[in-house]
């Protein structure tokens, strides 16, 4: 008996040793960048400028008792550093920080559109290779400065980065704002059948605006696609109702009516253009049913047509948003971000994509949008 | 002699300790690279190579089924020595057999030591980056050596009990990742030619490594157990298991971006979010689970080689014990040969492609020889007399 509990306790105490850890590294041993900022330096065009913002976490109200939060200043220290690459900038920042810097907890890679214009592939190459990096965090594009993303106080937040993060992030859910994390510009990029797109800010003293997409070709940035333009690629491209619709109606001076998709369900037809085989057409017929949220003028529901006649209204206000979608793409950006190019690669694969260069052919390629706009609800007000 | 005893006693499996047996030997740490492997001859069409390549194992599962039937209660160490010799000399044989046998052995030995390293490169490369990839090698071997340290019953039944351990894990991050699936992605569906799709299912030969195990582990199936049907469910378990990763592979991120992913079974896992972010990173808890499918892969092929050696020399337990412990120092630094990681991949393949000559092209070359010399019936009259 005594020899086998000499055994368990044995067997226990070297339990102890295998417990630990190789590599461990206790979360205040790091410091956690949050949020990145990759601007080009300025006079220097070969150098990258990368700015980190860090928290400080004892000036976080409600981590550090009652003093947190109290002590004043900022809560986030944001830094800059300069690099050949990326990876060089942060070591160089390593240099000052006491702390081992750690990447992995990034929530929003800000790239200002000066480097955007130059292309993102060997920036993105180090994120690739760290497994750290996550795949669904938010690369945006900023207007002028991306260090002064990460500068900027919104208040509303502690930290900077979780407010351009909720942003996102409620956008997203709503509808309004593209789902574009770091994994699906990875994917777009690589991607022979589309290109890549991603959010586009811009910041103004301590307000930070979302203002559309900023359309890529190849890894390289070609144009932004304004908000109105951008909510007809959410419903087209991904289902998605984008923002409220707010329409100047005909003939009536003064008066606006706004609806809210609820619902969009869109439909991709790809169709022989004319009799000429071999040849091809898309159409996207776009099924939205929204609720009428405000009318600035008297409507009168006891008129049998009144609700078709305000649909057909919002219908060509639509297809002629759309149209300019199209245009824009296909003349100034050149880019197919519609994803038109994987449907056609997996449905007319034999047909039309082996003899045709979708790159080439995209530009010119016959696109019609049609919508079918519904009004569902009218609200609490009848008259 | 102790040979004939180590067989007769210990035929212990069921069909479904078999069937789980083939499944967690198969899956290990092929998959983390399989859905690259079988796009990048394929592309959309990759799902098809793991269906096609299971077509393979299947094959030869089945037929090393079939030798078993016909040399019941011996493994392929000891059937080797009768196919090839006659009564009056079985040095003959042994003889003969020598080269089959030791093609075998090696290949297992070299199977353990690819699939270590390959975990370990893994590991390092993904968790525990400051770890030295020795600790991790050396501490799969651990459990490897102490499996070898126990019966074939043990065995048995520890992969009966990490089976659902290793598929469900898989199966979740296949289901969950389909709500990112793009299914589009996956069209067309057949733009590959059918030689393309044959080539494609070669290569996946080193994910569906590890069936040739059941060229001894056959032998301690229980009488009543169904061995044909055994491989059947274990191979079949396997393809789904290997399809549906492949298949949430391309829909999720696509061929090209496939082509760019070192594990990319892993980044699925990564881009992969639970539902209510219970767990916002899998990949540290996929990895933990995926221990267990990697343990089953390294432990069981190194069983298979260290029993197939004690019957060569025809020994004991004891003789299986001793050289388990001492054959992982070699295999140690065998397993620490491969210079990079982009060599390992280059290994792995050439060993899947050595594993298909051994688990599907011994079994044929037996089985032509055993119906040719009409053996088969004898042989168990002759064990049953014997015993």
């Amino acid at each position: 008996m005594s020899k086998a509990r000499c055994w368990i306790a044995l067997l226990l105490a070297l339990s102890l040793l295998l417990g630990g850890c190789w590599d461990r590294r206790e979360l205040e041993e790091r410091t956690s960048v949050l949020g990145m900022g990759i601007d080009l330096a300025k006079g220097k065009p070969n150098l990258l400028k990368v700015t980190v913002q860090i928290p400080i976490p004892i000036k976080i109200a409600g981590s550090g008792g009652q003093t947190g939060g109290k002590g004043g200043g900022s809560p986030v220290r944001v830094m800059s550093s300069t690099g050949h690459t990326v990876l060089e900038a942060i070591s160089n920042l390593q240099k000052r920080l006491n702390q081992k810097i750690f990447i992995g907890h990034a929530r929003v890679v800000a790239v200002s559109e000066e480097v955007a214009r130059r292309g993102l592939r060997e920036i993105t190459d180090g994120f690739r290779r760290d497994p750290e990096m996550r795949r669904l965090l938010w690369p945006i594009v900023v207007k002028k400065d991306a260090a002064h993303l990460l500068k900027v106080k919104p208040k509303l937040e502690q930290i900077p980065i979780v407010y351009i993060m909720d942003m996102i992030e409620s956008g997203t859910k709503t509808g309004s704002i593209p789902d574009q994390t770091l994994g699906n510009f990875y994917i777009q990029d690589s991607s022979r059948t589309m290109q890549p797109y991603l959010n586009y800010m811009v910041t103004h003293n301590d307000e930070i605006i979302w203002k559309g997409v900023a359309v890529f070709r190849e890894d390289k940035m070609v144009g932004v696609l304004p908000e109105l333009q951008t909510w007809v690629l959410n419903q087209l491209r991904d289902n998605k109702t984008g923002g409220d619709i707010v329409i100047a109606v005909p003939g009536k001076k003064g008066a606006y009516i706004t609806v809210r998709p609820h619902f969009v369900r869109t439909k991709l037809k790809l169709e022989q253009a004319g009799n000429q085989t071999g040849s091809l057409q898309a159409r996207y017929v776009c099924r939205l049913q929204c609720d009428l949220l405000e009318a600035t003028f008297p409507l009168d529901f006891k008129d049998n047509g009144i609700i078709h006649k305000y649909e057909q209204i919002i219908r060509q206000e639509m297809e002629k948003r759309a149209a300019k979608l199209i245009n824009m793409l296909q003349k100034d950006f050149k880019s197919d971000i519609l994803k038109l190019g994987l449907a056609i690669h997996g449905h007319h694969y034999r047909d039309y994509w082996v003899s045709h260069n979708w790159v080439e052919e995209f530009p010119r390629f016959p696109i019609s949008v049609q919508y079918d706009v519904h009004i569902r609800r009218i609200g609490m007000k009848m008259k | 002699m102790s040979r004939n005893q180590s067989s007769s006693t210990d035929k212990t499996m069921s069909t479904w300790q078999l069937a789980s047996l083939i499944t967690s030997t198969l899956i290990g740490v092929g998959v983390l690279t399989l859905p690259r492997t079988s796009t990048e001859r394929l592309a959309e069409q990759g799902w098809m190579a793991p269906l096609a390549g299971g077509g393979i194992a299947l094959a030869a599962t089945l037929l090393i089924a079939w030798l078993s039937r016909r040399y019941p209660g011996l493994t392929f160490i000891q059937y080797s020595e009768v196919i090839w010799g006659s009564r009056k000399s079985r040095w003959l044989g042994k003889l003969i057999s020598l080269p089959w046998v030791l093609l075998y052995l090696a290949h297992l030995y070299i199977g353990t030591a690819i699939t270590s390293r390959l975990f370990g490169e893994v590991v390092v490369t993904a968790v525990l980056r400051e770890t030295p990839i020795e600790a991790i090698i050396i501490t799969m071997f651990c459990l490897a050596l102490f499996l070898c340290l126990h019966d074939v019953e043990v065995v048995s039944r520890v992969n009966e009990l990490l089976f659902l351990l290793i598929l469900f894990p898989v199966l979740i991050i296949g289901l969950l990742s389909f709500q990112k699936a793009d299914w589009n992605q996956i069209l067309p569906l057949f733009s590959a030619s059918f030689p393309d799709v044959f080539k494609g299912a070669v290569e996946t030969a080193f994910t569906y490594q590890g069936y040739e195990v059941m060229l001894i582990f056959f032998a301690f199936a229980q009488p009543v157990a169904r061995k044909s049907q055994a491989g059947f469910i274990g191979i079949a378990v396997a393809i789904g298991v290997y399809t549906l990763i492949t298949m949430s592979g391309i829909a999720v991120f696509g061929v090209d971006e496939m082509q760019k992913l070192t594990w990319p079974t892993l980044e699925i896992v990564k881009t992969t979010q639970m539902p209510g972010l219970v767990l916002e990173r899998l990949e540290s808890a996929f990895l933990g689970v995926w221990v267990a499918a990697v343990f089953t892969t390294i432990s069981n092929t190194y069983y298979a080689f260290n029993l197939g050696l004690r019957q060569f020399f025809g020994r004991g337990m004891v003789f299986q014990r001793i050289m388990s412990l001492l054959l992982m120092f070699p295999l140690f630094y065998l397993a620490l040969i491969p210079q990079n990681i982009v060599q390992i991949f280059r290994v792995s393949r050439m060993s899947g492609y050595i594993g298909l000559v051994v688990g599907l092209g011994l079994p044929l070359l037996y089985l032509a020889v055993s119906l040719m010399r009409r053996q088969g019936n004898r042989v168990k009259e002759k064990g049953k007399v014997a015993r």
